[in-house]
């Protein structure tokens, strides 16, 4: 278990396989905190749903889209992106190394994304026709809106639901009957066989919607400022889902280290930051080079309002990219999520400010979202939160060392986990 | 191993053909060309106004056509007095007056009925569709009211009924229930001064040629808008003042449904994209599984611990 | 002159012979006529011609129609209407045209003559006569409130109404009860249809109405037998079937925004609309914007500065307070004013914008504070927040970290 850094000292690798959480009990103060906010916002959203949608948001016609598509959907599920980072450089770029915390991404992304297609359940204002996804011959193909609603539910509730099967079965196995264990082991092996095509669907669905998402904004044309609006948007809207991903898997791991109290495993985080980091780069590099392309250098140094805000969204970017090239800041761990948050950070910027704040359908147009609005998108990022937080106690989810699990799962209805023999 | 190799290979091929019969099944070959060319019997509305006198009776008689109420909520109840477009106007007269009160000039909004619209193109189940005449009309069974219409509009037309639970999308539809009688849109009948005319749009370009040609001067930049901008509208404006000061926006010439699709038409034409992406990282996806199964029993053997996907 | 009405009125003939009779002159019959014709601009088959001349011919061959006048609970404001126009010989050109048989105010006799005059009438002219009823009938304890010549006005009204060719009811009272109808209604007062529904009923319902409505009326009658087109509550449309708001003068005024706010300040002097002023012209069918009264121009409420009361309808007048201001129930027209290019939209709540930076302060902060408690140490694999590993040789970290002693 141990690994050999180039300096020739051991490192004891402290992330060898998920480990659920046990020091906390299922219910603190900060699950139930996160569980009102939560149920607040899905109730509010339950009225909406039989309501006008002009009393429950602060959308008009000149802002369409309030934060919920823009926010929960737009740029959240670029957090959301960790299994496609992760896993494209963990499966497709063979680093063997990220296998160990693919989980914490997996179930940070489902839920990420299950959130989000809540949110932009709740925010069509005809829901009722939306039966109509069940006959291709009424799609229009061409539609980037039509590919989102279609590709996101699928890949959410089917491939990416997949690859969580394993973490889900694993606690049914060791907590289950003989029987259970007798049918997941029969069942076991059908599934690793249809594994690799799922991961295939789970990597090519998300690279179609997350450039879609960029891409609907390209029917918005000259509305959009011309420093965001570009035919590389999906490409760029892409780019920004993988290091996004990958930024807010680190500081989600770091994060969890420190409230579950667990050690980290520099290793690990150090790649982390080093592909981040190349990510980052790549990512600035299209978006520089199609600025100039188009010629609109001169525009992004005007230093108008719009410049600033570019300048900042880029600089949110670029610091962590420079930065994580020194080895030193790899593998401390505060500078490590400092550079993280920015990068996250920067990508929430640019794919939200496009969205919002770089559009301009007509002068005298203003759009801030409404306290019902906040409340019901505060309320569905704490369902997430929640649900995170329930799963990493009941699944082995974050990554830990193996003597620290002894096969143990917390029970669903006592406090205290008992041991489960094998 | 080289037989289930096979299999393998075999399962990838026919998921590959399904996708293609699926993608030829559903992609509507939409052809987007820079520059859209007008059905022949496109209609058109032609507005000038150095000729309107902005008597407003085509608001009045919009909303009766249509079967709208009127919109008294800024003035209390007594006037029909919208300050836009919105859910209960589908036509306006707006008035421009020069800073220095030097000249003024009135300007009638409604839907432009563009050749290529970008509603059309984003909407995700063709609610909004480009109908007989080329009048562009909206299908409440097909609507999901997802409002990217209003976002793609160059022109900010489509308006949401932000007050209603059952919301519609609302826009001028050239009044498609009177093209059918074969009669005239309500505005271009009741205009009193044949400010707004209606007609094919062949014939409505070459008259409004022939109006800046016998006045040389009278018009902005003597040319007709909506000829050419955002690849074409079907009505058409003529003016005495600058076109931006009016309302209407610079547009390039391009049709933004072209913009929006000129990559993706490529990469997903027969979902082709796709389908090489599948194949290619389907590929080392696979090589790597099989060296990670590879592994995996090695390493069970040596460490005793399950394998954890 | 009254007298010679008693005098000619054994035999009808034609209006022509009446007035070459009188003495009345031809221009003055003319300037009567187009008098009609203003007042009556359309769908009135006397005056749909072009010329006053027109007219003239036409209503000269009319044979002057036999009219009994019934006044019941009135204030012979109707009566008073007809007679009121300023040029002088009008009143007797009136009385000319129409054959008047028995009107209480203006025939000579009175007492057991006047009633012999109303009998004799009714009988001779049985089935061809029109009744003009001014007033209310009361109801209310078999209607004793108001008797004519000791027998209750249902009784006459019933006697008289249902041997006449047609009956119109002058005023708002005839029309629908009127004043007298007015909470608490202690007489019980109705309208004439209210008594007799089956009978061939005008209502020319006002406070006063205009004369040249009932004689546009009675003409009609006379010439061709037929009555003009009404509407749902018996009212001629020619007359009725606009309000006042659709043709006020002071409709510019209402649609540019210009209102009285208080009787007697700079609007009023000018002459603004008196919407605010409770005007209930909106809600109101009369002709009264147009024709005035007593054919002196700007000479009706509004035009002296006064709201419209709504006078000749009945949910309204004498119901609504006079000075309340009403909804606008009329398609809402578009005001003199126009939309700027660009209108504002959409509004800033502040509560949202303190819960926003609430949200993105608590973040930021945890952030930080989550930030201090990782360790500086490259390569530090501890639990973070715990203190940092003494020897960098003990990849093991501190306190904390876990046993096989696990709960």
């Amino acid at each position: 278990m141990s690994s050999h850094d180039v300096t020739g000292t051991t490192l004891v690798n402290h992330w060898q396989r998920g480990v659920p959480v046990y020091r906390e009990p299922v219910l603190t103060p900060t699950m139930l905190f996160f569980a009102a906010l939560a149920a607040l916002g899905l109730i509010l959203a339950l009225v909406r749903f039989f309501s006008p949608l002009g009393q429950f948001s602060g959308m008009n016609d000149a802002y369409a889209w309030g934060i919920w598509k823009t926010f929960n959907v737009m740029t959240l599920t670029a957090l959301g992106s960790g299994p496609l980072a992760i896993g494209m450089a963990a499966w497709v770029f063979n680093r063997q190394k990220l296998h160990v915390v693919m989980r914490t991404a997996l179930v940070s992304g489902f839920l990420f994304y299950a959130t989000g297609l809540v949110a932009l359940g709740f925010d069509v204002g005809r829901a009722w026709n939306f039966y109509n996804i069940l006959f291709p011959w009424r799609w229009n193909a061409e539609s980037a809106m039509l590919e989102i609603s279609f590709c996101m539910p699928v890949y959410c509730f089917l491939f990416l639901a997949f690859e969580n099967l394993p973490l889900v079965l694993e606690r049914f196995y060791y907590t289950g009957s003989d029987a259970t264990k007798a049918f997941l082991k029969r069942w076991a092996p059908a599934l690793r066989r249809i594994y690799p095509f799922m991961l295939t669907g789970a990597y090519v669905l998300p690279l179609m919607h997350q450039s879609s998402l960029g891409g609907l904004l390209l029917l918005a044309g000259d509305k959009i400022h011309p420093l965001w609006q570009t035919p590389f948007l999906p490409l760029l809207y892409l780019l920004a889902a993988g290091f996004c991903g990958l930024g807010f898997l680190t500081f989600l791991l770091l994060i969890t280290c420190l409230h579950y109290s667990r050690p980290l495993d520099a290793g690990i985080m150090g790649e982390l930051g080093n592909l981040l980091s190349y990510v980052c780069f790549l990512f600035l590099a299209v978006r520089f080079g199609d600025l100039v392309w188009r010629a609109q250098l001169g525009t992004a140094f005007a230093f108008d309002r719009m410049s600033l805000l570019f300048l900042f969204e880029t600089a949110l970017i670029l610091i962590p990219a420079v930065a994580l090239r020194r080895t030193a800041v790899r593998e401390t761990p505060r500078t490590l999520l400092n550079m993280a948050a920015l990068a996250c950070l920067g990508g929430l910027f640019f794919r939200f400010i496009p969205t919002t704040i770089a559009f301009s359908p007509a002068h005298n147009a203003r759009y801030f979202p409404s306290v019902p609005e906040l409340i019901m998108a505060i309320g569905y990022i704490s369902l997430g939160i929640l649900a995170f937080g329930l799963a990493v106690k009941y699944f082995a989810v974050l990554p830990g060392e193996i003597k620290d699990w002894n096969y143990m799962f917390r029970k669903v209805r006592q406090r205290r986990p008992e041991a489960v023999r094998i | 191993m080289a037989a289930s190799m096979n299999r393998r290979q075999a399962l990838k091929g026919m998921v590959g053909i399904a996708g293609t019969a699926v993608g030829a099944m559903t992609a509507r070959a939409e052809e987007h060309p820079a520059h859209p060319v007008a059905a022949p019997d496109a209609v058109a509305m032609l507005y000038d106004n150095t000729i309107c006198t902005g008597c407003k009776a085509c608001m009045p008689a919009c909303n009766e056509a249509n079967g709208l109420p009127p919109d008294t909520v800024l003035s209390g109840g007594l006037w029909d007095m919208p300050a836009d477009l919105n859910s209960k106007t589908k036509n306006i007269i707006k008035l421009y007056n020069e800073p220095d009160a030097s000249a003024f000039a009135f300007v009638k909004r409604q839907c432009m009925h563009c050749l290529d619209p970008a509603c059309v193109s984003g909407c995700p189940f063709g609610a909004l569709k480009k109908s007989d005449w080329g009048a562009v009309t909206w299908n409440s069974s097909l609507c999901i009211g997802c409002r990217y219409c209003e976002v793609g509009c160059p022109f900010d037309v489509p308006k949401f009924e932000w007050n209603n639970w059952n919301p519609k999308v609302v826009k001028c539809e050239f009044c498609y229930d009177r093209l059918k009688k074969d009669e005239q849109p309500a505005c271009t009948a009741v205009c009193p001064t044949g400010a707004v005319i209606f007609g094919k749009r062949t014939d409505l370009l070459e008259q409004a040629k022939e109006r800046i040609a016998s006045s040389p001067g009278k018009y902005f930049e003597s040319r007709v808008y909506g000829e050419h901008e955002a690849g074409g509208t079907q009505v058409l404006y003529l003016s005495k003042v600058a076109f931006d000061k009016i309302g209407l926006p610079k547009l390039g010439s391009t049709s933004i449904g072209h913009y929006a699709t000129k990559v993706t038409s490529v990469i997903y034409k027969w979902l082709s994209g796709p389908i090489v992406a599948a194949f290619f990282l389907g590929g080392l996806i696979k090589r790597n599984w099989n060296r990670h199964e590879a592994e995996r029993l090695k390493r069970e053997k040596e460490t005793g611990l399950p394998d954890q996907l | 002159m009254p007298g010679s009405l008693t005098r000619s009125s054994k035999s009808l003939e034609t209006i022509d012979e009446r007035l070459k009779q009188c003495g009345l002159s031809r221009r003055s019959f003319i300037k009567f006529c187009s008098s009609l014709m203003v007042a009556a601009p359309f769908g009135l088959a006397i005056t749909d011609m072009l010329t006053p001349e027109a007219v003239a011919a036409g209503l000269g061959k009319v044979i002057r129609p036999p009219v009994i006048w019934l006044h019941f609970q009135d204030c012979t404001g109707c009566t008073e209407t007809l007679l009121r126009p300023s040029h002088p010989d009008l009143g007797d050109l009136i009385l000319n045209v129409i054959s008047l048989e028995y009107h209480e105010t203006l025939m000579a006799g009175s007492g057991k003559q006047a009633e012999q005059a109303l009998a004799e009438a009714v009988r001779k002219y049985s089935g061809k006569y029109v009744c003009v009823v001014e007033g209310s009938i009361p109801t209310k304890d078999n209607g004793v409130y108001m008797k004519l010549a000791g027998r209750p006005a249902m009784q006459v009204l019933q006697d008289v109404g249902s041997k006449a060719a047609a009956i119109i009811a002058i005023g708002s009272c005839a029309a629908w009860g009127g004043i007298p109808s007015a909470d608490p209604a202690p007489t019980g007062a109705v309208g004439v249809a209210d008594l007799l529904p089956d009978k061939a009923i005008v209502n020319l319902p006002g406070c006063p109405p205009n004369p040249y409505t009932l004689l546009g009326v009675v003409l009609q009658f006379a010439e061709s037998g037929t009555l003009p087109e009404l509407d749902h509550e018996r009212r001629p449309k020619f007359a009725y079937d606009r309000d006042i708001h659709e043709h006020c003068p002071r409709r510019a005024h209402f649609d540019a925004g210009r209102f009285v706010k208080q009787f007697g300040d700079a609007g009023h002097r000018e002459g603004w609309c008196l919407y605010e002023m409770g005007c209930k012209g909106p809600d109101t069918h009369a002709g009264c914007s147009t024709r005035h009264f007593n054919e002196i121009p700007d000479v009706w409420p509004i035009g002296i500065g006064a709201p419209c009361i709504g006078c000749t309808e009945k949910s309204i007048a004498f119901r609504v307070p006079m000075f309340k201001v009403i909804q606008i129930h009329t398609t809402a027209e578009p005001p003199s004013t126009y939309a700027p290019i660009v209108a504002p939209q959409g509004k800033v709540s502040p509560i949202a914008t303190g819960i926003a930076g609430l949200a993105a302060g608590a973040l930021a902060g945890a952030g930080y504070v989550a930030s201090r408690k990782f360790s500086q140490v490259p390569n530090d694999e501890g639990i973070p927040g715990s203190p940092p590993a003494q020897d960098s040789q003990e990849t093991q970290s501190g306190p904390g970290k876990g046993t096989t002693g696990e709960p």
